[in-house]
């Protein structure tokens, strides 16, 4: 892989380092982490991320709808990309009914301000043509399912004495995302080296980034 | 009255000279201990063999570490007297005689006092006239906090010859008597992994190192770059503490002190001990810090001739490799030097003792780098040294 590469994995790696700590700041987290963790938190939690999955294949196919003919190759992995995940709410409902929700809350439930604002961002950024900078938004969207989706997962089951079936979103992503860099990095290399398209793609990352941990704030605020 | 931006203050600006490490000494205390007598020599908890001692050196890889305590358990050494066994030997390295210093800059984790400061501790243990001292507490990073009052001694001018020195005496901590007979220990007679692991983890040793703003007339000497130290404190609860409970460490008022020594000790608030869970959101911490950086220009790792770091490659998990490689950050494994393997994890001493055998490989050249990376997972932080040898 190009130096070109490198440097931008840096830069998001360094982006993730600040949305991680950002993360852990928010009380929600916080409250997991510190053991101050109860049911609500955990169903509150499971309608925010709801949201923003649900969004996620969404926004992922109007991008590949964006992208021109000379990157075939990247529309087609975002295309397959968003099949595999389209349907990924479905267990975040099965959870939801698991801990004993009514199905109907989940599904009826608002978007909170941050949803509200990373939903917008991330259809707004999808609809411009040739939409490379939502690489960096995949790099943290999906980062947070490769690092802390496992250790997430792992401590609301402990913490809630819940079953694994009611924690299978999380554990799930805790498992399956770790093998993705490589693929993430030759993605990358359909981009680059392009100056322009590597800022783009860092600042989509930390506004993403930033607006993700908004929407985490927001959950039972 | 002159503000202190105008002209006024330019003339009390002083110039910064450079300053150079032109000895390094280390002090380890008795003939090297193996694995297998690790518990006869630190004691059994409530006479059981540990559970987790083997894993946690699996993880740490090392295999021989040295204690001042006999095997009898009793002390062979003070903190303070190890740490001024490494001055000695330091100023000795540069050729000085202990007369010569002028700044001593002392860390540790637990000095032999609770107060006054471990390095009044060790110029007491030194001997000698009037010197000025300065005490650094925190943990492994120490060593770097007060190598930088040393540097910044030396570049200013005010000092001539200053010593930045860091000992441990971890093993004391290390007893049954810690452990026993409190929350630490459960119903069965099993100790917490929290305590546990550590035991397996730290042990004893001093190294130390001498700044002088001129390079040594003979041999190599080691032009320091820059010192710099990031907390993360701020985003992080205590990962390796001691002081108080694991429930409810972050409040300053849960600590100790608040409930007297008996009953913190009944509490298990007075072990050191270890959070694994959160060590591992803190080495990512890490990583970013230092991918930052790396990104800011302030390291070069294809300018890294030799890194000094006392963790070791091995126990940074595959994928925290495997992204350092992907972003360039990677230094080869070929040009990292460590002797953690033989002498252990030394905490503040580590970076010090660590030092002092690289120079004695002799594989060092004039113009090449060495980056000294220094993590302390105590509340977050990390430390960079860069050296140029001269």
């Amino acid at each position: 892989m190009g130096a070109e590469v490198a440097d931008v994995l840096r830069r998001l790696a360094v982006a993730f380092a600040e949305f991680e700590a950002r993360l852990d700041a928010t009380p929600l987290i916080r409250r997991l982490t510190r053991g101050r963790f109860a049911l609500e938190d955990y169903r509150a939690f499971l309608i925010g991320l709801r949201q923003q999955v649900k969004d996620g294949a969404l926004w992922m196919s109007r991008a590949a709808s964006h992208i021109e003919e000379d990157h075939l190759e990247l529309r087609s992995r975002l295309m397959r990309h968003a099949v595999t995940e389209h349907r990924d709410f479905r267990l975040l409902e099965a959870d939801y009914v698991a801990t004993g929700g009514a199905l109907a809350e989940i599904q009826g439930a608002e978007k909170n301000l941050g949803s509200e604002a990373l939903s917008a961002w991330m259809f707004h950024e999808a609809s411009k043509p040739n939409p490379f900078g939502l690489l960096g938004a995949m790099w943290i969207i999906e980062g947070l399912g490769r690092v802390k989706a496992g250790e997430w997962g792992r401590l609301v089951r402990d913490r809630l004495g819940l079953p694994d079936e009611a924690v299978r979103f999380l554990l799930y992503h805790g498992e399956s995302d770790t093998a993705h860099i490589g693929e993430f990095e030759e993605m990358l290399a359909l981009v680059l080296p392009d100056p322009a398209v590597a800022e783009r793609i860092v600042k989509t990352a930390r506004v993403t980034g930033r607006l993700y941990a908004l929407q985490i704030e927001e959950i039972g605020a | 009255m002159a503000s202190l931006r105008g002209p006024s203050y330019h003339w009390r600006m002083t110039q910064l000279a450079d300053a150079y490490i032109t000895g390094a000494g280390a002090f380890l205390p008795g003939a090297p201990v193996g694995c297998g007598e690790m518990e006869d020599r630190l004691g059994r908890v409530g006479g059981r063999d540990s559970l987790l001692g083997r894993r946690a050196l699996a993880w740490n890889g090392v295999e021989t570490r040295h204690y001042a305590l006999d095997a009898e358990g009793r002390p062979t050494h003070s903190n303070a007297g190890m740490c001024a066994e490494a001055v000695r030997a330091a100023l000795g390295d540069a050729g000085l005689g202990p007369e010569a210093l002028g700044f001593l800059a002392a860390a540790t984790t637990q000095g032999d006092w609770l107060v006054p400061g471990h390095a009044a501790a060790t110029h007491g243990e030194l001997g000698g006239g009037p010197i000025e001292i300065a005490s650094f507490q925190s943990v492994c990073g120490a060593s770097l906090m007060a190598a930088k009052a040393a540097w910044q001694a030396v570049r200013t001018g005010e000092h001539k010859v200053a010593v930045a020195a860091a000992s441990e005496f971890s093993s004391r901590w290390f007893r049954p008597a810690f452990y026993e007979g409190t929350a630490l220990v459960d119903a069965k007679g099993r100790l917490r992994g929290e305590a546990d692991y550590l035991r397996f983890t730290l042990s004893d040793g001093a190294g130390a190192v001498v700044l002088e703003p001129a390079p040594r007339p003979e041999g190599i000497s080691l032009k320091i770059a820059f010192i710099d130290i990031v907390s993360l404190a701020g985003q992080f609860e205590p990962c390796m503490w001691a002081g108080a409970p694991v429930e409810g460490r972050a409040d300053p008022l849960a600590t100790w002190s608040f409930s007297g020594p008996q009953a913190a000790h009944a509490a298990g608030a007075v072990a050191l001990l270890q959070d694994f869970e959160l060590l591992k959101r803190v080495i990512r911490a890490w990583v970013g810090v230092y991918l930052k950086k790396v990104d800011e220009g302030r390291i070069v790792p294809d300018e890294v001739d030799h890194l000094l770091c006392h963790y070791s490659a091995r126990s940074l998990r595959e994928e925290i490799v495997g992204l350092l490689e992907k972003t360039a950050g990677m230094i080869p494994q070929a040009k990292w030097f460590s002797n953690l393997a033989s002498v252990g994890n030394i905490g503040s001493a580590s970076i010090w003792v660590m030092l002092e055998a690289f120079l004695r490989t002799g594989r060092l050249r004039r113009g090449e780098t060495v980056l000294c990376v220094v993590p302390e997972s105590g509340r977050a932080l990390t430390g960079f040294m860069l050296l140029e040898a001269v």
